[in-house]
């Protein structure tokens, strides 16, 4: 079955190359004329390679792909190579007008509506894992979902949570936040312990927490919370939470 | 008179005659001639291939500490963030055999054959800490990675699931800019009490796979 699941995810690429395979049409190429004095071009997409070729003021490029922020390209005379985006985005295309790409920055991530993230931390003295995705309803206000793995001594912990995020300050580049919401753990204790018991039950939290951006689609965020175990018992359980990581916005 | 009639003729005619050269050649200068039959379209972002995410199987050794060797296979989903760091997620199996104690004492069996199952997941970060080329021939070179790893994740063995931190480093060829070879070393280290005090487990792993980028 697991390999069932590596062989299906394997061709999920497919079409990417299915164009190779069945001869890409020509006429969707993508051909923009250089307006700087000269671009560079490297062998490869990154600062470490070598510039082996450069193109004037005037010629016409042909973009083939990018990747992260390199592009592509190549020349009526069928050179390819990899030039930087941000030279990309100041040639012309044939209707003349400047090439519109988008270098994600600080203004895109103070109107972001989307956002995701992996953290990692500690939950009552174990390990935490977990993953979210959160919507933005105004510049202040999202509202997020959790999945989360606790791995102790003692017992694995599932949790889920949905909770409401506000910023007060969204134009700080390194804003805090504060969080309160509801979700559902699963405790699913050892096998080596004496009695294993599993048990379910429904949390609540609050919390607070600090984002920072770095640069392009990426910023920092850590955070703090407070969990309240409702039990059937007559106490309830707390757990402090704290948790690092590196999240995505769009 | 006659000269003065002629001059005045000559005169309109030849004005005439340049108004007409003038105005025919201004028509001719504004058409190109080739009509181009297709109109140009804009190029926008949306239209480049962006190709940040690899997919890929892989397939090693992975050495369980006091359960001997034993084939690993598994999968990764990499999102390229930067030129330099990407984000990896993994899954792995294989199947833990016996102890020594096992083999030595004969009949004993300290786990079933369902809890000798061994699979873990990790999300890691990475970072292409050498880019460079191999030369295949003189006109002929293959980009190339070589990078550190390293992130956290679980493993599940032994009849329960653990916290499981993973580091390495690997070596990757782009054989294509979109289908990639790389080899790769990680030790992965859990706690485990399985066989009486709990002590960390350190299990190594080599590997080899392929990747495709879309």
């Amino acid at each position: 079955m697991p390999i069932a699941i590596l062989m299906f995810l394997l061709l999920l690429p497919a079409q990417s190359w299915a164009g190779w395979l069945w001869g890409q049409a020509e006429d969707d190429a993508l051909k923009v004329q250089v307006a700087e004095p000269y671009v560079s071009w490297r062998t490869g997409p990154a600062t470490g390679y070598p510039v082996f070729h450069t193109s004037e003021k005037g010629e016409w490029l042909t973009i083939l792909q990018r990747k992260t922020s390199w592009i592509k390209v190549t020349d009526t005379r069928g050179r390819e190579g990899w030039i930087a985006v941000a030279d990309i985005a100041q040639t012309v295309d044939a209707t003349g007008n400047r090439m519109d790409l988008q270098v994600p920055d600080f203004e895109a991530f103070e109107s972001r509506r989307v956002e995701a993230g992996l953290m990692m931390g500690e939950f009552d003295g174990a390990a935490v894992t977990a993953g979210y995705g959160g919507f933005w309803m105004t510049r202040n206000l999202s509202a997020e979902l959790w999945a989360s793995q606790i791995l102790g001594s003692a017992s694995e912990i599932r949790m889920v949570n949905a909770n409401l995020v506000h910023q007060p300050f969204p134009d700080w580049r390194v804003s805090p936040f504060f969080t309160l919401g509801v979700g559902h753990i699963w405790v699913d204790p050892k096998a080596t312990l004496a009695q294993p018991e599993e048990r379910d039950n429904s949390i609540g939290h609050a919390g607070l927490g600090i984002r920072a951006y770095i640069t392009d689609r990426y910023f920092i965020r850590a955070e703090v919370k407070d969990y309240k175990v409702f039990t059937t018992r007559s106490t309830n359980e707390e757990a402090t939470e704290w948790k690092i990581g590196l999240s995505i916005f769009f | 008179m006659e000269n003065r009639t002629k001059h005045l003729f000559l005169k309109t005619l030849c004005l005439g005659a340049g108004l007409c050269i003038a105005t025919a050649t201004q028509a001719q200068d504004d058409r190109p001639l080739i009509e181009p039959d297709v109109t140009p379209v804009p190029v926008t972002e949306a239209l480049i291939d962006t190709e940040n995410f690899e997919i890929g199987a892989f397939v090693g050794v992975l050495n369980i500490e006091d359960f001997e060797s034993s084939l690993l296979y598994g999968g990764k989903l990499t999102y390229h963030l930067s030129e330099s760091f990407f984000f990896e997620a993994g899954v792995g199996f294989a199947e833990g055999g016996e102890t020594s104690f096992e083999k030595l004492a004969g009949n004993v069996e300290v786990l079933t054959d369902s809890e000798r199952d061994y699979s873990y997941y990790n999300i890691n970060l990475g970072y292409n800490v050498l880019p460079g080329e191999a030369f295949l021939t003189e006109n002929y070179a293959f980009n190339t990675n070589f990078y550190l790893i390293a992130g956290a994740g679980a493993t599940d063995f032994a009849g329960d699931t653990r916290f499981t931190l993973n580091a390495g480093a690997g070596y990757q060829v782009l054989l294509t800019d979109s289908v990639a070879v790389q080899i790769g070393v990680r030790q992965h280290y859990y706690r485990i009490d399985v066989l009486g005090a709990e002590k960390t487990s350190m299990n190594t792993e080599v590997s080899t796979g392929l990747s495709v980028f879309f």
